[in-house]
């Protein structure tokens, strides 16, 4: 029976939204996470009757075909690039886009890989690094004896040294943007990885057209909603049980063909 | 006697049927743009299968076709630049590799050519069918108006179409929420649908009725078993008389 595998894929469906929801949900906090959605789509319907076919010679014909859907998949899970608040830090390594753009940050795999979360610090070299300690592109060292480290909305760095009264530039961060932000692959550890679908990246400076502009001490908070996301919650599960209520109703109804009498 | 076996069989395959839409609908009860059905059943008049002192002509019920149900789907706000959902009737027409195709379901992005394409990565048409590009580097967010002009910053870069059926029964499904016209009427625009940018259009199954409606078909089908099961006695026990006799 059609009904139960329709059902089945129903089921299927919500499952993975509830799996998106609670990732959404459970990343609430994360720097720079953009949340997720997913979509759906209906499956291939198999056509009984031709809408549009002959029905006689006069030329007549068939008004409305007769088409079965065979039930939803997950067209595709998506991410939302739009901008998350910009939470105040006081930490002077903590820049925030505010706009288009990403971070380039070299993984020790030796490839660039893209993020929004600005929560950066030093290492023992000076480097300016991500909290797992992977190389900030281009690279921007921080002298040992630095007091004060300023970093402008268009991404210059300046330092100002013990016994210096005039800060000197260290150097110039840079972003990177996609023509599809959505092509992008996510890496875990609030990293993204070009894809052919994300398009090769263009680099420019903060604040330039196309890019936004950095915001020194603050990091940009993730842009899930959890009011939105609690009540994506609740639909996700009555639509999870409305299709364990088909089932139920077909295991019926073949039950019932199977007490006939003969 | 055999007809009220047939006749039944004939009730309880519509009934399957119309199951399996049911559970369509539910199934797509979250999909974006997807617009419910139901079936329609029409009598089929048949020969009797044993006609002495039956009633002439046997009227059997058949599936005639599947209704669609076009009103417009709740709008749900989603704030992404390129969702759009359309207010009134029309679709949005995306050129696919099988040929062109109609949607409600208005979950648009770019791809690494900068052109707005569906999440699948088919074109959408403008409205005289060629594509809508949109370049990164120039400045400026995109916002498109509800009558579909696409602007980037204060540059006009494109129009959405969006096209109507002058009989939308003659649209075919083909899955992934696209439409094919399978009839030779042409698309025309439709001046009075509006887009919303930012929003998307969930279904339009409304999961009571649906529900409500399984419920009918299920005792239904439990009514026609009893019929079969009650018409099974009577010529079991008809064959017992008539044996008591001789």
């Amino acid at each position: 029976m059609q009904a139960l595998r329709t059902a089945a894929t129903g089921m299927a469906a919500q499952q993975m939204n509830v799996e998106v929801i609670s990732n959404n949900i459970a990343n609430m906090n994360t720097v720079g996470f953009k949340k997720q959605r997913a979509e759906f789509q209906d499956l291939l319907y198999q056509t009984l009757v031709q809408a549009g076919a002959q029905s006689s010679d006069q030329g007549t014909i068939v008004p409305t075909g007769v088409q079965i859907g065979a039930g939803v998949k997950t067209g595709s899970v998506y991410r939302i690039n739009t901008q998350g608040a910009m939470t105040a830090t006081g930490n002077k390594l903590d820049l925030a886009i505010n706009g288009r753009g990403f971070f380039q940050i070299l993984t020790p795999a030796g490839v660039n890989a893209y993020t929004r979360a600005g929560n950066f610090s030093v290492n023992d070299q000076g480097q300016l690094v991500t909290q797992d300690g992977y190389l900030v592109q281009p690279a921007i060292s921080i002298p040992q004896d630095a007091t004060e480290v300023s970093i402008s909305p268009t991404g210059q760095v300046q330092v100002t040294q013990a016994g210096a009264t005039t800060p000197s530039v260290v150097g110039q961060l840079e972003l990177a943007s996609f023509m599809n932000e959505g092509g992008l692959s996510a890496q875990g550890g609030n990293l993204f990885l070009e894809t052919g679908a994300s398009g090769a990246p263009t680099t420019g400076t903060p604040g330039q057209a196309g890019f936004g502009q950095l915001m020194q001490g603050y990091t940009e908070a993730s842009n899930v909603d959890p009011v939105t996301e609690i009540t994506a919650l609740i639909v996700a599960q009555r639509a999870y049980e409305m299709n364990s209520k088909v089932i139920s109703t077909a295991d019926n109804m073949l039950g019932v063909a199977n007490q006939v009498k003969s | 006697m055999d007809n009220t076996l047939y006749v039944g069989l004939s009730r309880q395959m519509v009934l399957k049927r119309e199951m399996d839409i049911i559970a369509n609908n539910i199934a797509n009860a979250d999909t974006t743009g997807f617009k419910f059905e139901s079936l329609m059943t029409k009598e089929v008049p048949g020969p009797p299968a044993f006609t002495q002192g039956g009633p002439r002509p046997i009227k059997f019920v058949g599936a005639d076709g599947v209704a669609r149900d076009f009103t417009q789907g709740g709008l749900r706000r989603t704030d992404a630049p390129l969702d759009l959902a359309i207010e009134g009737p029309g679709f949005f027409k995306v050129n696919t590799k099988a040929g062109e195709r109609y949607t409600r379901d208005g979950r648009f992005r770019t791809d690494d050519t900068g052109r707005i394409t569906t999440q699948a990565g088919d074109v959408l048409a403008d409205e005289g069918g060629g594509e809508i590009t949109i370049d990164i580097t120039k400045p400026g967010e995109i916002s498109i108006s509800p009558d579909g002009v696409v602007s980037q910053g204060s540059e006009r870069v494109g129009k959405v179409g969006v096209f109507q059926f002058a009989s939308l029964s003659a649209l075919e499904k083909t899955g992934d929420n696209l439409y094919q016209n399978a009839s030779n009427q042409a698309a025309t625009a439709a001046p009075d649908s509006k887009i919303r940018q930012g929003m998307l259009e969930s279904s339009n199954v409304n999961p009571i009725s649906q529900i409500t409606r399984m419920i009918e078909v299920n005792r239904a089908y439990e009514q026609v078993t009893q019929m079969i099961s009650a018409e099974a006695d009577l010529s079991r026990n008809s064959v017992a008389r008539l044996g008591r006799l001789q």
